[in-house]
């Protein structure tokens, strides 16, 4: 009888041993491999026997930024990796036609394809899309149907200085509560055609939920990282709808007092 | 605090009752609910006290203790205006944390006079302590199924009848003993209306409905050894929270433990009591009842609190003057608590509000307890504790994220020591004194909440997972006296605080909760000071007839010469009680002054 407290001393120490190990799950999560499916949008040869086939991350395409991949190869289906790619987006609405940002594609080993971003500013309901993608001075065209983001995630404005610009959310591949990196692109308009980036903004960012009309504490607003990308970091308190209030400066002149893009998650 | 309030209740109480106090030292006190009196092994006579009152009247009803009231049911209680994060509420010593981050359920909502063998009362750190807190605590100690009782079957039932709630309670119990073992279940049934204030008005949302039921094995392995096991389950729905503008659906509680006692008056360790528990609470709020106009926005706000523990001590006899008692704790405590709000448009919104946090502890308590020749004793005695707090998911950590960028895991080291004199002074009159130095941990809500709303100060509340200890020096001095008509005790006390952990407006941060005044975040404020006063008196003129007086009086300030939250000023409870054959009439009336100093 007298080692009846022992027996219980040492049940309820395994006891609480063997709970702890069953509540405390492993709490780094392993990352594992990327598994990435790309959706081939189509293939086309070129008028120098180069045949270019076109991937996305995903099979709709909707406005806002958008991961492009192709790949290059010759009639013997060799791959070439040494090709001078250019996205040449174009909107035929009919009375216009203009372009819109675009990052051109780099050759990247890992994934053996010419990666790069097409910035779509509408949806296919105003127009027509297609994606011309031009190897080595020689032009395929796709034709896109894109659909609208369920949120405002690109912009278009003309600013105080009378230039119009595009801002876009480079968005993550996830959003989780709590702190995220947030980064933006922005591009001006300076033709139908031509959008470059523009690296001489700053941006002051005011999260809201605007559900429950508040914000968030301790974010910090986007600077450049270079070519027209700004990178800074938003805290999402809660899962729901997410205004990013943006005011836009160039050289100390206000821009835009509001330039803002919506998440939702 | 409203001006003053006058509350006079008569409650005709059948079968007479009044608390008796056993076991109870200066800082230690022991209020009896249902006496078990113990003689050898054999148990007999369970006393038939008043069953139907709540736990919150019985705690109400003890000096030093006042009650935070947010409605009808489940009100706060605190020791001279310290906050639930400095005492320790622990249920036959086991912990269980409330699951509400409203603290709509303190661990006294969830048990019933009709479940308790007594109430223990702890000023400080004492013999008794079972984790490190700086002001003592509550221990709630549970009836236990007898052997060898007189009858094979015994038992009660009752009913009862509340004019101002219109609310009724039905309780019962039921012991079936055999010589070697016994077993017993009790259950009362609670179910209360809007209460009607002094002047007949209707306090919309003070409703509440529970049901509490236990039950209690016991066995005798031989002359010295025990087993109990006991089960508590206490299912609370339907609450009304008229302070609040929210009330709550459910609160469930499951509590379940297996200890060991061995007791051998003539061995050097004469008792020994261990014991292994696992508690669940499981809580949600309700914005449903409300009429809609009040509730800007639908949300679900349901927590969970699980506890595990153990805890195994003894009581060593090293001559006949001299005691020690030591006692090894542990337990792990998991909190989660979310919130759901549905806007009217757009996409519903989720955040953790208590992410996912645990705490483990694991902690020594040693005290000595000596007599010097027949009129002075000692106890002089100390804990230390090791204490782990973390955040146990992924999406805990991402949240805790918002305010905190550094590791969330803390781990600390508490200690603490007392020393406490008494001396008898003749007869009837003892002197007391005391010093102790305590420290405690922030608790989980102070280092991880996220946007706790206190409806008291209207401020969404952000947690700190870099606050320090708190630490403090705490003295008593009083003095008791006691004849067959007479029982006087008069006590002064101080707590001086170091890092004390209190709520500090964040100015630019955007409120979260609908309404709300504000952000505060939780700091150590470099010191604090809280001094007061308690006095009782009973008085027994005559064999049936009994007058009680109990007042306090306390007052507290942080460095900056502002008042620390909730703080009773002067509050007295006197009362009147005649015994007249088997009725007791008793005339009460408590008197809490306006806290002034805010």
């Amino acid at each position: 009888m007298k080692n009846i407290f022992l027996a219980m001393f040492i049940a309820s120490i395994s006891l609480v041993s063997c709970k702890k190990e069953e509540l405390n799950p492993n709490p780094t999560v392993p990352i594992a491999p990327v598994i990435v499916n790309y959706t081939t949008l189509g293939t086309d040869t070129t008028a120098n026997n180069e045949i270019v086939t076109l991937y996305s991350l995903t099979s709709e395409i909707k406005t806002g930024y958008n991961k492009t991949f192709i790949t290059v190869k010759d009639l013997s289906g060799i791959a070439i990796t040494n090709a001078t790619v250019v996205f040449e987006p174009l909107m035929d609405m009919g009375m216009m036609q203009h372009a819109s940002p675009v990052e051109n594609p780099i050759y990247n080993s890992d994934i053996e394809k010419y990666e790069g971003v097409v910035i779509y500013t509408m949806s296919s309901l105003s127009g027509v899309w297609t994606l011309g993608v031009n190897v080595n001075g020689s032009s395929v065209s796709f034709g896109i149907t894109v659909l609208e983001s369920p949120t405002q995630v690109v912009r278009s404005f003309t600013g105080t200085d009378g230039e119009i610009y595009i801002i876009t959310l480079v968005p993550p591949s996830t959003w989780n509560v709590g702190m995220n990196e947030l980064e933006i692109m922005i591009n001006k308009k300076t033709s139908m055609m031509s959008f470059p980036a523009d690296n001489d903004f700053t941006a002051v960012l005011t999260p809201e939920m605007v559900s429950m009309a508040h914000g968030s504490p301790n974010n910090i607003s986007p600077v450049l990282v270079g070519n027209g990308h700004y990178k800074g970091t938003v805290n999402l308190t809660m899962t729901g709808d997410w205004r990013l209030h943006l005011e836009l400066s160039k050289a100390g002149v206000i821009i835009n007092t509001d330039a803002y893009l919506d998440i939702l998650f | 605090m409203d001006n003053q309030n006058i509350l006079i209740v008569i409650s005709f109480l059948f079968s007479g009752f009044s608390f008796a106090q056993e076991d109870s030292t200066s800082q230690k006190k022991e209020i009896l609910i249902q006496e078990v009196r113990i003689i050898g092994v054999k148990f007999n006579e369970i006393k038939t006290p008043d069953l139907q009152q709540q736990t919150d009247k019985v705690l109400s009803e003890i000096s030093g203790v006042t009650l935070i009231k947010r409605g009808n049911y489940a009100q706060e209680p605190t020791i001279r205006g310290l906050n639930s994060g400095q005492l320790s509420s622990t249920l036959d010593g086991m912990h269980i944390f409330g699951a509400c981050t409203d603290r709509m359920d303190p661990i006294s909502s969830y048990v019933e006079p009709n479940n308790l063998n007594s109430i223990q009362l702890n000023l400080g750190p004492t013999e008794e302590q079972s984790t490190n807190q700086v002001g003592g605590g509550l221990n709630f100690k549970l009836l236990k199924a007898i052997p060898n009782a007189e009858k094979l079957f015994s038992g009660r039932i009752g009913a009862g009848f509340e004019t101002n709630a219109l609310a009724i309670q039905s309780l019962g119990s039921l012991q079936y003993s055999r010589k070697k073992w016994a077993l017993s279940v009790n259950g009362i049934f609670r179910k209360a209306n809007n209460y009607y204030a002094g002047n007949r008005e209707q306090i919309l949302f003070s409703q509440y409905e529970k049901y509490n039921v236990g039950g209690s094995f016991t066995a005798l392995l031989d002359s010295f050894n025990i087993i109990h096991v006991d089960y508590l389950q206490d299912n609370g729905k339907d609450i009304g929270y008229p302070a609040l503008t929210m009330d709550v659906s459910f609160a469930n509680a499951k509590i379940i433990s297996i200890g060991h006692e061995y007791k051998k008056d003539s061995n050097r360790i004469y008792k020994m009591e261990s014991k292994v528990y696992l508690n669940f609470i499981d809580h949600a709020m309700d914005d449903t009842k409300r009429p809609p106009e009040t509730v800007p926005m639908h949300m679900d706000m349901p927590g969970t609190s699980r506890t595990v523990g153990f805890y195994s001590g003894g009581k060593l006899r090293v001559s006949h003057k001299q005691f020690i008692q030591f006692k090894i704790t542990g337990f792990q405590n998991d909190l989660h608590a979310e919130m759901t709000m549905y806007p009217p448009i757009g996409k519903e919104m989720f955040m953790l509000t208590i992410p996912d946090a645990r705490r483990s502890v694991i902690g020594l308590s040693v005290s000595d307890k000596l007599y010097f020749g027949s009129n002075i004793n000692l106890s002089i005695g100390g804990r230390f504790e090791f204490v782990k707090s973390e955040i146990t998911t992924l999406l805990g950590r991402q949240t805790l994220t918002s305010f905190y960028n550094g590791n969330p895991t803390k781990t600390n080291l508490l200690y603490n020591i007392f020393i406490q004199f008494e001396e008898k002074l003749g007869k009837k009159t003892m002197l007391y004194f005391g010093i102790a130095k305590a420290l405690r941990n922030p608790t989980l809500q102070e280092m991880y909440g996220f946007y706790l709303y206190n409806r008291v100060d209207g401020h969404d509340y952000l947690g700190n997972p870099m606050l320090k200890t708190e630490s403090s020096w705490n003295g008593n001095l009083g003095m008791k006296y006691k004849t067959s008509k007479w029982n006087l005790n008069g006590q002064i006390y101080s707590y001086f605080f170091k890092d004390y952990i209190a709520g500090r407006v964040l100015a630019d941060y955007s409120v979260m909760t609908i309404g709300g005044k504000g952000v505060k975040e939780y700091v150590n404020l470099p010191s604090a000071i809280l001094y007061g006063s308690e006095f009782t008196l009973e008085w027994k003129p005559i064999h049936k007839l009994l007058i009680q007086s109990m007042n306090s009086v306390s007052y507290a300030k942080d460095n900056d010469g502002d008042a620390l939250p909730f703080i009773p000023p002067f509050k007295s409870i006197n009362a009147i009680s005649y015994d007249l054959k088997e009725t007791n009439i008793k005339l009460e009336s408590i008197i809490g002054a306006q806290q002034k100093h805010v």
